[in-house]
């Protein structure tokens, strides 16, 4: 070792667990304020969602107003005001209640189908990408096959045919049949797309030179698998997830359209939007509007996260 | 040129790495057709050799360096490392003899995985084969980091993006000797980096070479390049052999006419040189779905006849441990 010099030490300070995972936080004036508002508002709308079985001007969700109350609050004449907030509904339940009580519903349907699929696809495309080969040329038709079925058609036939009604007990767990019906197709419908991408930057990754260098030193395919391929995929990933689960979201709310989401008497935003919106005319808009409003900004929350999120990932633009 | 024949090759035992008949082929989508990249060509390496392997883009240079990692598998021929058949190990004992040989890539950025700390890819070996106790680990890979000039401290906290290409090219020469190799296959190391770079990483090698016992099997176009590193000089050309040398008398007296092509095309950093035509290649090199027959040379061939149309030429020995596979070599056998 001649004329090799040593690079010149450079000690940075060791970063905390809680930094290296969200990054260096910068000053107030940096901020990007569409995150920062995004954020607040997912959290505060989780915190209402986790809490609503709890939380007591939640909770009267479900209940129907009596005596007096009942006849000034009946169809629709409720407009917003101290005491409900969103005003009411067509039996003269209280909107806003409502509304954060089908957040519940609806997030935990959202997350617990986007979630599924990224393992379930996310599993099967990196092995589709990874081994090639027949495996890859069968997944690959039923992912064409699947994206090609009829999003409407499938949620018939699973909902309709599979879990109509009933609970559904699976040891620890005991759930709404419709519940988990509707998880089962939206994880469905979305394993497809998530498997494609996944498949696609495995076959481009695992062409690259350390994946070759790993294997040449000796290392499994599992091991190549998971700690050279998955690491560079979770960004990918990641920004697929979450503008996915404002899809699924939507999707949810479709499917509620047509009747075929979560059972009575639990709302979701869908459910909501659907029940009212024959009576619009007849003083039902604020009951679409704030479902609406609220679906419109969790999809807006989600898509803006999912952006940074993406950026963070992003080696280059991190360390610019 | 094109030559097949095994002439060259030393006697059983010798040799530390031996390549007999290697064949590479690659289908060309569903057309029935194959890319030939390497047809039959063998070669040796002697323990604590270099071997310089050069040839211009396409030649099956980087083919060879892989196959001989069994990254693919070839499609024929035999490949022994100490004795023992590459080609037919599988599983585990290829698993094992791998760590055997390490191959250091071209593009040292896409070498190195970019979510990873630098010293967790140079521990990557250690960890994968249970090596030592992690204090023993880290311990060792520091050393290594030293002995290839990165700082360990640095190493710990970076990942590869904050290195210069040069410095990455040097953590993958760190993370190929930590399992303490027999050879390291370089697979065109320099020519991603700068000329001074270069120098560097090329002295880095000679050092480690010195220091650790290697062999290395040194693949490059860059003939200033492999003319200071190497031993023996092996000249390729679409997938075959043309040429293997000393070092100084391929460069000095090279009996290939593509040898002499390749030569004569390194600058001369001098304006008032001018180049002639027979000094030049002409044309393209063909493709290597449908090679031409006979000597594979003989398209651009300054000096073709017929006879290079109909008969492959073999390897024949010139004296002095130089090998030439043309029918009308430049210079006769001594």
């Amino acid at each position: 070792m001649t004329d090799i010099v040593l690079d010149t030490p450079s000690k940075p300070a060791k970063p905390s667990p809680l930094t290296r995972l969200i990054g260096r936080v910068p000053p107030i004036r940096k901020w990007k304020w569409g995150f920062v508002l995004s954020v607040a508002y997912l959290v505060v709308l989780t915190f209402f969602a986790v809490f609503a079985n709890v939380l007591p001007f939640i909770r009267r969700y479900n209940e129907l107003p009596k005596g007096a109350a009942a006849r000034k609050l009946a169809s629709y004449r409720g407009k917003p005001s101290g005491s409900y907030w969103f005003g009411n509904d067509k039996l003269g339940r209280d909107t806003f209640a409502r509304s954060v009580y089908a957040a519940q519903k609806t997030l935990t349907i959202g997350l617990a189908s986007i979630v599924a699929a990224l393992v379930i696809g996310g599993l099967l495309g990196m092995l589709a990408g990874y081994y090639r080969g027949w495996y890859d040329r069968v997944l690959s038709v039923i992912f064409d096959v699947l994206l090609a079925f009829p999003a409407i058609v499938l949620a018939l036939i699973v909902v309709g045919r599979f879990f109509q009604s009933g609970r559904l007990n699976l040891g620890l767990f005991q759930m709404d049949k419709r519940f988990f019906g509707v998880i089962v197709v939206l994880t469905l419908l979305s394993v497809a797309p998530l498997a494609r991408i996944v498949r696609a930057q495995t076959l481009a990754l695992s062409q690259r030179e350390y994946v070759l260098a790993a294997r040449g030193l000796g290392a499994s395919s599992w091991r190549i698998l998971i700690r050279e391929i998955l690491p560079n995929l979770l960004p990918a990933m990641f920004s697929v997830a979450f503008t996915g689960l404002a899809v699924l979201l939507v999707a949810e709310g479709g499917l509620a359209f047509l009747g075929f989401s979560v059972q009575l008497p639990f709302p979701t935003w869908g459910f909501m939007i659907n029940e009212a919106r024959p009576d619009i005319v007849k003083g039902g808009g604020w009951a679409v509007f704030f479902p609406c409003i609220l679906l419109f900004l969790t999809v807006l929350a989600f898509n803006v996260i999912g952006d940074r999120v993406a950026r963070r990932f992003d080696i280059r633009e991190a360390t610019l | 040129m094109a030559g097949t024949g095994k002439a060259h090759l030393h006697g059983e035992g010798q040799a530390l790495l031996s390549v007999e008949d290697l064949l590479v082929e690659f289908p060309v989508g569903r057309t029935g057709l194959k890319v030939n990249a390497v047809t039959g060509i063998s070669f040796d390496v002697l323990p604590g050799e270099t071997l310089g392997l050069v040839g211009e883009s396409g030649c099956g240079k980087s083919t060879t360096g892989k196959a001989i990692m069994q990254l693919p598998r070839p499609n024929g021929g035999s490949i022994r490392f100490e004795g023992q058949e590459l080609t037919s190990l599988a599983g585990e004992g290829m698993r094992m003899l791998r760590t055997n040989i390490q191959m250091i890539f071209q593009d040292p950025i896409s070498s190195l995985n970019p979510r990873r700390k630098v010293t967790n890819i140079v521990m990557e070996p250690l960890n994968i084969w249970g090596i030592g106790t992690p204090e023993e680990r880290l311990k060792k890979v520091n050393e290594v980091l030293e002995a290839v000039g990165i700082d360990p401290d640095r190493a710990a906290s970076s990942k590869p993006y904050q290195f210069s290409g040069g410095q990455c090219q040097r953590i993958s020469i760190a993370r190929a000797l930590v399992l303490d190799p027999k050879m390291i296959i370089c697979d065109e190391p320099v020519s991603a980096l700068d000329v001074s770079v270069q120098a560097q990483v090329l002295n880095l090698l000679e050092d480690l070479k010195a220091k650790f016992g290697l062999t290395l099997v040194f693949i490059a176009h860059d003939l200033a390049v492999v003319k200071n590193i190497s031993d023996r000089v092996a000249v390729m050309y679409l997938g075959k052999m043309c040429e293997v040398a000393r070092s100084d008398d391929l460069y000095a007296r090279p009996a290939h006419p593509y040898t002499q092509v390749l030569l004569n095309s390194i600058p001369v950093p001098d304006p008032t040189v001018k180049i002639t035509g027979n000094q030049r290649v002409q044309g393209e090199i063909p493709s290597p779905v449908m090679p031409p027959s006979g000597c594979r040379f003989r398209t651009r061939c300054p000096i073709a006849q017929d006879r290079c149309a109909a008969e492959e030429p073999e390897l024949q020995a010139l004296g002095n441990d130089q090998y030439v596979a043309c029918h009308f070599p430049l210079r006769s056998a001594n």
